[in-house]
């Protein structure tokens, strides 16, 4: 689905951003780019959607083709929430499909069917004001995955919750990957969400940003957030994780 | 709660009474001059016999007709230029001396111009208040698209959305609170600008119905029409409070 090879990125030209970066997704997968703050992840996730143009001669391909903005394939998730403030919760979930010229009446009945999933059925007419920070993100998980894209890249969409909101978000995005086919490319600056949510952590040096490792991870699906607490190989390929993670910043500081 | 709001109004009541009292108490014992500051029952006997006139109604109209036109006039044309700044920022960079040097301008030091330009009727008194509303809408529609969400703006594009989507389901309403702000402020500085065109020279309108009573020493005509003016703009400043918590419903 994605195939990134040998990326070499710049900002200006002189402030080198991501190095030699070789991706590859498979249709399907969830993959988890994992690294410290500022090392590229969002740049590489914002190439894939092509928010980011891809400099001449580098070989970036989604879906065999080159990555092009508003390419209906993909749904993008951003940081936070971007729940549009003058719209209700329904609106906001029927906002992607309505863009992408699916018939009002059609748009707003998928995503109040989507909105009932992530528990929010009863709240359709509410303003984002009168919902709270959990609710509003998932509002926009069900305005994400309304859209029948087969590929999700997600920029660190939990980022900014209270850790018990967080853990019912992963929870319910668990669930709502695993109803359907979808091949997810996930940026986290948490290695535990990481480890938790994807088949596969590629993790990332500082800037700029290079792939130090690749660790897939042996944990069966269906999965639950809570039994993962408790699971050894969850805390084992954490500890990997964490290894590599560590090695970056070593290269990074050496 | 509602005992605080009678309270207030009373005290309110209490020193407009103490006010007026003492005005008109001055004015019959001879401490004040009537000619130059007239009297509360002066000013209330032309009221009502001005109200009843159609001449009062038909300045009334004439004045608000300039106030709506010039702008309506004045925002469309700063809202359009305000997008196209936006869009082409080199073209702000070009035109932004000439705004800066036009927007320091007196502006009443236009009128002669736009006497001899437009004559006495309307087109004069529109124009003032367009070369007011227009600077003020200008600046805050510039601001307020430059402030929407870029969250907002990255997420559509994302999803593909054409230019006239961006524009009509994310620019516009998110650009709304400021521009609002803009609007409001233009539509005062409409008014003040077409009055103050009607007082210096004009056919009609109640700004030339002021300099005539004023000219004709009618103290107690002038502090009237000052009352009709005052009224006017509270009303106006009424209907923007009332149509701004309707669009803006979900701030």
């Amino acid at each position: 689905m994605i195939d990134a090879q040998h990326i070499d990125l710049s900002f200006d030209g002189v402030l080198p951003v991501l190095q030699g970066v070789s991706l590859c997704v498979k249709a399907g997968e969830f993959v988890a780019l994992a690294g410290p703050s500022g090392c590229g992840k969002t740049t590489l996730l914002n190439l894939c959607a092509g928010l980011v143009g891809l400099p001449t001669g580098q070989r970036l391909t989604v879906g065999g083709e080159a990555p092009v903005l508003g390419d209906r394939r993909v749904a993008y998730m951003l940081a936070r929430d971007s729940l549009f403030p003058w719209l209700s919760a329904l609106d906001n979930a029927a906002f992607g499909l309505k863009v992408r010229g699916v018939p009002l009446v059609q748009a707003r009945e998928t995503a109040a069917a989507m909105l009932k999933r992530v528990g929010l059925g009863g709240s359709e007419h509410k303003l984002p004001k009168a919902l709270s920070h959990g609710m509003r993100q998932r509002v926009a998980l069900a305005r994400t995955f309304a859209m029948p894209s087969p590929l999700l890249l997600m920029d660190e969409p939990f980022g900014a919750l209270d850790a018990q909101t967080k853990l019912q978000l992963q929870d319910l995005l668990l669930q709502l990957c695993q109803e359907g086919e979808r091949t997810v490319l996930f940026v986290t600056h948490d290695l535990s969400e990481a480890v938790a949510l994807a088949d596969r952590v590629v993790v990332m040096s500082s800037r700029p940003g290079r792939i130090v490792a690749d660790v897939p991870v042996p944990l069966p699906r269906p999965r639950s957030i809570r039994a993962l607490q408790t699971s050894e190989d969850f805390h084992h390929t954490y500890r990997q994780g964490w290894t590599h993670l560590e090695a970056g910043w070593v290269h990074h500081e050496g | 709660m509602k005992a605080d709001i009678v309270r207030t109004w009373g005290l309110h009541a209490l020193l407009v009474a103490l006010v007026l009292g003492l005005w008109e108490w001055g004015a019959r014992a001879g401490w004040v001059d009537q000619s130059f500051v007239g009297s509360p029952l002066g000013i209330a006997a032309f009221t009502v016999e001005n109200v009843t006139n159609a001449r009062l109604w038909g300045d009334l109209v004439w004045t608000l007709t300039a106030v709506f036109a010039s702008f309506a006039i004045g925002s469309l044309a700063a809202m359009a230029t305000g997008l196209a700044f936006v869009t082409w920022p080199r073209l702000e960079a070009f035109c932004e001396p000439y705004i800066a040097a036009l927007n320091v301008l007196p502006r009443i030091a236009l009128v002669p111009l736009f006497i001899l330009w437009f004559g006495l009727g309307l087109g004069s008194k529109i124009a003032m208040g367009v070369s007011l509303t227009f600077f003020i809408v200008l600046s805050t529609t510039v601001a307020g698209i430059r402030g929407v969400s870029q969250d907002h703006i990255t997420l559509t594009r994302t999803l593909g959305a054409s230019g006239g989507q961006l524009f009509f389901w994310v620019t516009l309403p998110g650009a709304v609170p400021v521009l609002f702000s803009g609007l409001r402020l233009g539509l005062i500085y409409a008014f003040l600008g077409v009055v103050g065109a009607e007082v210096i020279a004009s056919e009609r309108g109640l700004g030339q119905q002021l300099a005539y009573l004023g000219s004709t020493f009618h103290v107690n005509g002038v502090w009237s029409l000052l009352l009709d003016l005052a009224l006017i703009g509270v009303l106006i400043m009424k209907l923007l409070g009332w149509l701004e918590r309707r669009l803006l419903h979900w701030q």
